[in-house]
């Protein structure tokens, strides 16, 4: 019998080098790998989107999204995805599909994402204008607010990103979830597209 | 050319795929040869307004008919493909 490793590595374990990259000085950007993160998506059934509403309602205690936001709990963030189906990001297996599948089984196809995604977060001074180089989304603060969430593409390639709550010190955050093998290639375009304003790379093992 | 998605809001052309004209309705079984070759080879040219069938694949992959005019580029409706899953939201 052949000896398999199943180590979990993120798709961008070659490509992410933590540092400095781009022009040098204060950085402009702040791109962050998020791993080891829970990720379900989470869609309902063919005539049980009210069921999956009033599942989701019990379960997270919110109401889900049923327009492009992102909606923020105590330990997990409802994305929405798309008519009648949203991510579920979380942490700790708290919110994976084992967890959610007595409130949902009825309603609703759950299908565990964690490994298929990449998640990346960029902030700072420049991130605004580094994604508006690669999105024809509207990231302007009074159109793309805190909670605002789109599936949309980059450079052609399928992407759901929404703005989190503002960093500490005011900075926006913009949160994008890629497909994981395209991740090394958009994440290549964004170092290219920051590369003028200075970035800073690192990654993180925490939701922010 | 814009379309506003009935789910998204208003997206640039390249997210959508063009599908074609959202007329031909698939005969019953029993329709016959005749019905069956003008379903799925005869297609109106039409100048001028017409439903369209478009695919958010950029986007929040859902089907769409838009009503465009094919002389002035001018989209009149959009709306969610029937039978393309998901319910209509309050745009």
């Amino acid at each position: 019998m052949a000896e398999f490793s199943w180590d979990i590595r993120s798709p961008l374990d070659r490509a992410l080098v933590s540092g400095a990259y781009g022009a040098r000085g204060d950085a402009g950007v702040l791109l962050t790998e998020i791993r080891n993160f829970d990720l379900v998506q989470v869609m309902a059934r063919r005539g049980k989107a009210a069921d999956m509403a009033k599942a989701a309602k019990g379960r997270f205690g919110v109401a889900a999204p049923e327009t492009p936001k992102a909606v923020t709990t105590a330990d997990a963030t409802l994305i929405w995805s798309g008519p009648d189906q949203f991510f579920v990001l979380s942490q700790g297996g708290k919110h994976g599909t084992g967890a959610l599948a007595p409130a949902f089984a009825a309603s609703t196809s759950l299908s565990d994402q964690s490994h298929a995604r990449v998640l990346i977060s960029a902030s700072g001074a420049k991130a605004r204008a580094m994604l508006a180089k690669l999105s024809s989304i509207d990231l302007h603060p009074d159109t793309f607010a805190v909670g605002t969430a789109a599936p949309t593409s980059m450079d052609h390639t399928s992407v759901t990103i929404w703005r989190g709550n503002d960093r500490v010190d005011g900075q926006a955050v913009f949160n994008v979830l890629v497909f994981a093998t395209f991740a090394e290639s958009l994440w290549h375009t964004m170092l290219d597209s920051a590369a003028e304003y200075g970035v800073n790379i690192r990654h993180s093992e925490e939701l922010t | 050319m814009r379309i506003v998605c009935p789910f998204c809001g208003e997206r640039e052309l390249g997210e959508f795929t063009y599908l074609g004209d959202a007329k031909p309705v698939r005969p019953a079984a029993d329709a016959g040869e005749d019905a069956v070759f003008d379903y799925v080879y005869l297609r109106d040219n039409i100048a001028g307004v017409m439903n369209e069938n478009w695919y958010h694949g950029g986007g929040c992959r859902a089907w769409l008919k838009v009503t465009r005019n094919t002389l002035t580029h001018e989209i009149s409706a959009v709306e969610p493909a029937p039978g393309a899953g998901a319910a209509k939201v309050d745009a």
